[in-house]
């Protein structure tokens, strides 16, 4: 795609924008986008950041014989760099290795610190949180069932399985 | 220190559910389950103030109706560039916030007014814990909370305070202080107008890394340089003012609003932003600074037409800016 700015090849960043009232997309290269102001945005001119890691991830493009499907999404790690938007939670399990260079890039650090979801924190009596996670679960079970929601149904019960296996 | 350097402060959280690809590999069936999933959340959340959240229907809403709430900071661009499949619950008040099928399956934003780091963060944290505690969010022991961008890993917090510094742009210091606020993990960018150049010299600051640091030392942080930028400027400011041009501006500013009948969002922000320092300098005595915040909001192009209830040309809608300015000044 050509940049909208200055006609250069490789215009890789979206920016979504407000301009005078009216919404406005326009495409840049990576040049003009930072010229521009929008390498570094959060709010009111939010741009696709994430069409930005394309040219991040450009250099670290594995070769093709190592390039496998995320068993829950599909996404190769092909499809990721492309668009610079991760597939699901699994992507990140499924590409570790490969997302680890740009993630130490961006951050300069790659081990989280901070809030943990209920979801990560490993059961111990005082932290009664994941009981009532197992109930709200075994309450949304019943919901789908009599909803006659199966699909769903299922999805909770290997859940609740396995937070019962983690409990236990 | 009561210096209105702060205009405002925010903060938002990055969340995904953990049974459902991100939005962008999301079909609708998805995206209309986890809209019911998060509503359903909050609705049965053990909290008062879960209950009294608004679902926004975007479905007849005009284009200006959609870009007014980006223009007050409500939803973003990327929100109404599509909004099929998405939803925003709203509470007015503190203003809380969730896009729900945005970038994230759930951005939780919290703003209110001036400078209060801790207790907006403290109010999206207990949204967040009580949403935890009913809906599977990804998290993973290393990376923290998992998003679709890999740039909000961790505790896919941005916190961000929004600040008025003329004098620190008329003195030329900008884009030296971006630079070196980059080094130290801190972003900051014009709000009005591109990259640097700020119309108004209204800017955002905000946190620029979001894994390994934790939301405590994130704020913490941009707390700091808050503190510090605001010293500046207000440094500055009393140096600026002593000079009789820059006195003069601030009044001729003043008599302009209050008497143009035809007036660009572009110029009437110039124009505010050094009435706001007047104020700010005690040049300005019978104008008070939420008049000045309230008319920065009200004269953006698209909540005009939302005000008169009708689409306007550029022309029409300076006509309408001037008349909106000089009533609210006079
Ligand atoms: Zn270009
Ligand atoms: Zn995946």
């Amino acid at each position: 795609m050509k940049c909208q700015k200055c006609g250069k090849d490789h215009a890789n960043t979206h920016v979504k924008t407000i301009i005078n009232g009216d919404y406005k997309e326009y495409v840049l290269c990576a040049d003009c986008a930072k010229e521009m102001g929008y390498g570094n945005i959060f709010g009111n001119m939010q741009q696709e950041f994430s069409n930005m890691l394309g040219s991040f991830f450009g250099n670290t493009l594995p070769a093709v014989s190592q390039a496998t499907h995320c068993p829950s999404c599909g996404s190769t790690y092909y499809d990721i760099a492309d668009s610079g938007k991760v597939g699901c939670a699994d992507c990140y399990s499924t590409f570790y290795d490969l997302l680890l260079p740009s993630i130490r890039r961006m951050h300069g650090n790659t081990t989280h610190c901070g809030k943990k979801s209920v979801a990560g924190i490993e059961y111990t009596e005082t932290q009664p949180k994941k009981v009532s996670k197992l109930e709200n679960l075994k309450a949304e079970l019943d919901k789908a069932v009599k909803a006659q929601n199966f699909e769903e149904a299922a999805k909770l019960r290997d859940e609740i399985k396995e937070l019962e296996k983690n409990n236990g | 220190m009561d210096n209105n350097v702060v205009i405002s402060t925010r903060v938002r959280l990055a969340r995904n559910l953990k049974n459902y690809p991100f939005p962008y590999k999301l079909n609708e069936k998805g995206r209309a389950e986890v809209n019911e999933k998060v509503k359903d959340a909050l609705k049965n959340g053990n909290s008062a103030i879960a209950k009294d959240f608004q679902y926004i229907n975007f479905d007849n809403m005009t284009d200006s109706m959609k870009v007014s709430l980006v223009e007050k900071h409500l939803v973003s661009p990327e929100f109404i560039s599509n909004t099929k499949g998405r939803a925003l619950l709203m509470l007015n008040n503190p203003t809380v916030g969730l896009m729900l099928n945005e970038e994230d399956h759930i951005r939780l934003q919290v703003i209110e007014k001036g400078f209060c780091l801790d207790r907006v963060y403290d109010l999206a944290d207990k949204i967040d814990t009580l949403l935890d505690e009913r809906l599977n969010f990804a998290f993973d022991e290393k990376l923290g909370y998992l998003t679709q961008c890999p740039t909000n890993l961790g505790t896919g917090m941005r916190a961000s305070v929004m600040l008025h510094l003329p004098a620190l742009k008329q003195s030329g210091a900008m884009s030296m202080i971006a630079s070196n606020l980059s080094k130290l993990g801190i972003t900051i960018r014009g709000l009005y107008g591109e990259g640097s150049a700020s119309e108004g010299a209204i800017y955002q600051l905000s946190n620029q890394v979001s894994l390994g640091i934790s939301e405590k030392s994130a704020i913490q942080n941009l707390k700091n340089i808050t503190e510090q930028l605001v010293n500046q400027e207000v440094m500055q400011r009393e140096r600026l003012v002593k000079s009789i041009d820059a006195r003069d501006k601030i009044m001729r500013s003043l008599g302009i609003l209050k008497t143009a009948l035809t007036i660009s969002h572009k110029e009437a922000v110039g124009l505010l932003s050094n009435v706001r320092l007047g104020i700010c300098s005690g040049l300005i005595k019978d104008i008070t600074i939420d008049k000045i915040n309230e008319i920065i909001t009200e004269i953006q192009p698209a909540t005009l037409m939302v005000t008169v209830g009708k689409p306007m040309s550029p022309k029409e809608r300076d006509i309408c800016r001037a008349d909106y300015i000089r009533e609210a000044l006079n």
